[in-house]
């Protein structure tokens, strides 16, 4: 069975008085340990398309499937606790709290899961380890800089051992070598057993994955 | 993690939360001090006329002790016929009126009391020694009336009374030695009063068999309104109050006291209200991304609504524990100014600090900056996940 299907999602939403149509009719399905990139240019609905795959948004018609659970069938709390347990996010702007350290930042998810406070702190100073930046734990996000908020970021998504990890435009914010650090992250990670949806219009990083996913104007465009 | 995540949050803007909690300060401050003196004034006052246990006081018919010049006839009768009642332990006759000290080339004028020492309700002695029974040369003065004459125990002074400024010469004078220095419990600020034997000051002010008051202390508190009620019926002639329908006189008389301070704490409650809805507001929608990615990884919406909610009240504890001293500090100062006005007894207070009045003001403030954090904490659970996320990519 595949970790997570998605079937004929369409989502419209109104702007500017207008209807947009970001995502038309796309079908996926993404297998265990699999590294996929959705590539295309800006405005394509790849992030929309993220969205709907991680619950955060609801798709106006079709459905997605996570470890055969229908996330459309979920009400509010139990689909904030499915994310919260089974999917892990990395956004653009890494959204760390700053008032947190990178060490806290990372206990975050794993306190609103209920991780006894021993384990979680021993958990994230071993993600912080894993992502390179142990030194760093007891530093607030303000005081890191881009590449290091978003390898805090990629140890905060994995922090509840998630079944997929979700990246929307992960170097976006980053110049060209740090970029580099987090593509080399996310390799590891994928070597390590991760499954890695990322949305990217670098096609370095797309390059990177086993299977690109490319979109145009909300639909798939190949490979399906 | 989340009270040490809610204390760094208000420390992300430090001068917009200073100047918030400034703001919270003073209106709590300000509700503090309308608690106080809602009903300080009248608890203050209660425990003045009981200072010194007496319960009862009896008045000229139609006048609250002291309120007016009249005074009671055949005062030694009533007093008398009270002390024989069984209930009451003391009766101590007061007369109150103007007297003059002759000094080198002028008259200083002074209060009177004339009083029984053996069972007094008005004063305190702070040195030298009281008057005793049948002392009819000893004068007993407060500390303005001791700077003003220049006086202290040991000293003669000249003591005149009875004088009408028109016919100097009705005056009856008396040399009275100064026995004690005393604390006069319903003196204004600086009043400088003078005390003498009863029999003294009614020779004094040609007043013979005549009081302005008698103090009646009851053996039991619990006898008190049988004692009154006893009186008025016996003593149709004079008014009878106990200390607490002297108090409700009192309240109906400084009922705008009351509205005043129930007008300015809402004010202020209101005041604290949005101040605390304002800085959350703001704070709240320029955290939205921030919210939505919280949501994203997992964070429950109740959680998000706690948060909100927790830096409301801690932004209005902080508030208040610096409001509470402040309120005091002001309190103790318009006290000040209040009670220097002539006529009020300087040991009144208008506003009393009592825990129950502290506690009280607390837990008001505490609500309302819980109600104050319901809407930005709504603004913050609605907030839509993907349509904040794109709005901030863009």
């Amino acid at each position: 069975m595949s970790l997570l299907v998605a079937r004929d999602l369409r989502k419209d939403y109104p702007m500017a008085g207008e209807q947009v149509h970001a995502v038309k009719g796309v079908s996926l399905a993404i297998e265990r340990g699999e590294y996929v990139a959705i590539a295309g240019p800006s405005g394509c609905g790849k992030s929309t398309l993220l969205h709907l795959l991680g619950g955060i948004d609801a798709p106006s018609e079709g459905w997605v499937e996570l470890e055969g659970v229908r996330l459309g069938a979920l009400a509010d709390r139990a689909l904030t606790r499915l994310r919260l347990t089974r999917i892990g996010f990395v956004f653009q702007r890494f959204h760390l709290l700053p008032v947190l350290t990178a060490r806290e930042n990372v206990e975050l998810p794993m306190a609103e899961a209920g991780v006894p406070a021993r384990e979680r702190r021993a958990r994230a100073l071993e993600l912080l380890g894993y992502v390179g930046l142990g030194h760093r734990a007891g530093h607030r996000a303000t005081q890191l800089s881009g590449g290091e908020m978003q390898r805090v970021a990629i140890a905060r998504a994995l922090a509840n051992r998630p079944a997929l990890l979700l990246a929307d435009e992960p170097t976006g914010e980053l110049d060209a070598a740090t970029g580099h650090e987090v593509l080399e992250l996310f390799r590891r990670l994928n070597a390590d057993g991760a499954t890695l949806v990322v949305v990217t219009h670098d096609e370095k990083l797309a390059a990177e994955a086993g299977r690109v996913v490319r979109m145009l104007d909300g639909s798939v465009v190949a490979p399906r | 993690m989340a009270p040490v995540w809610t204390l760094r949050n208000l420390g992300r803007r430090p001068l917009r939360t200073a100047l918030s909690l400034a703001g919270i300060a003073v209106a709590s401050a300000m509700l503090l001090d309308m608690v106080m003196l809602s009903g300080g004034i009248e608890r203050s006052f209660e425990r003045l006329l009981l200072g010194r246990g007496f319960q009862v006081r009896v008045s000229p018919k139609g006048a609250l002790p002291f309120d007016a010049e009249a005074s009671i006839a055949d005062a030694d009768q009533v007093v008398a016929r009270l002390r024989g009642d069984p209930d009451i332990a003391a009766a101590g006759p007061v007369l109150g009126g103007a007297l003059y000290a002759r000094t080198a080339d002028s008259l200083a004028t002074l209060f009177g009391y004339g009083i029984d020492p053996a069972a007094q309700s008005l004063y305190q002695v702070l040195s030298g020694r009281d008057l005793a029974p049948g002392d009819t040369l000893g004068i007993l003065l407060s500390a303005p009336a001791a700077a003003r004459l220049g006086a202290a125990p040991g000293d003669t002074l000249r003591i005149v009374g009875g004088l009408d400024p028109g016919i100097a010469t009705a005056a009856v004078e008396r040399r009275l030695v100064v026995r004690g220095m005393v604390r006069w419990l319903y003196d204004y600020r600086g009043q400088p009063s003078v005390g003498v034997l009863l029999p003294v000051m009614q020779r004094l002010v040609h007043a013979p068999d005549r009081v302005s008051l008698v103090a009646v202390r009851v053996r039991e508190d619990a006898a008190v309104p049988g004692v009154v009620a006893r009186l008025r019926a016996t003593e149709p002639r004079l008014e009878v109050n106990s200390v607490a329908q002297l108090v409700v006189h009192f309240r109906e008389r400084l009922v705008y006291f009351r509205q005043l301070s129930y007008i300015l704490g809402t004010v202020s409650l209101i005041v604290t209200v949005l101040l605390v809805a304002t800085l959350l507001t703001i704070t709240v929608s320029e955290r939205l991304g921030e919210i939505a990615t919280l949501r994203a990884v997992g964070v429950p919406r109740a959680r998000i609504v706690r948060q909100v909610l927790a830096e409301g009240l801690a932004l209005t504890s902080i508030g208040t524990v610096i409001g509470i001293g402040l309120g005091i500090a002001t309190a103790r100062r318009l006290d000040a100014i209040l009670t220097s006005f002539p006529g009020l007894p300087a040991a009144l207070s208008f506003f009393v600090p009592e825990p129950r009045s502290l506690a009280l003001a607390g837990a008001i403030l505490l609500v309302a900056g819980s109600v104050a954090g319901l809407y930005p904490a709504w603004l913050a659970a609605r907030a839509p996940i993907a349509a904040t996320l794109r709005a901030e990519a863009t």
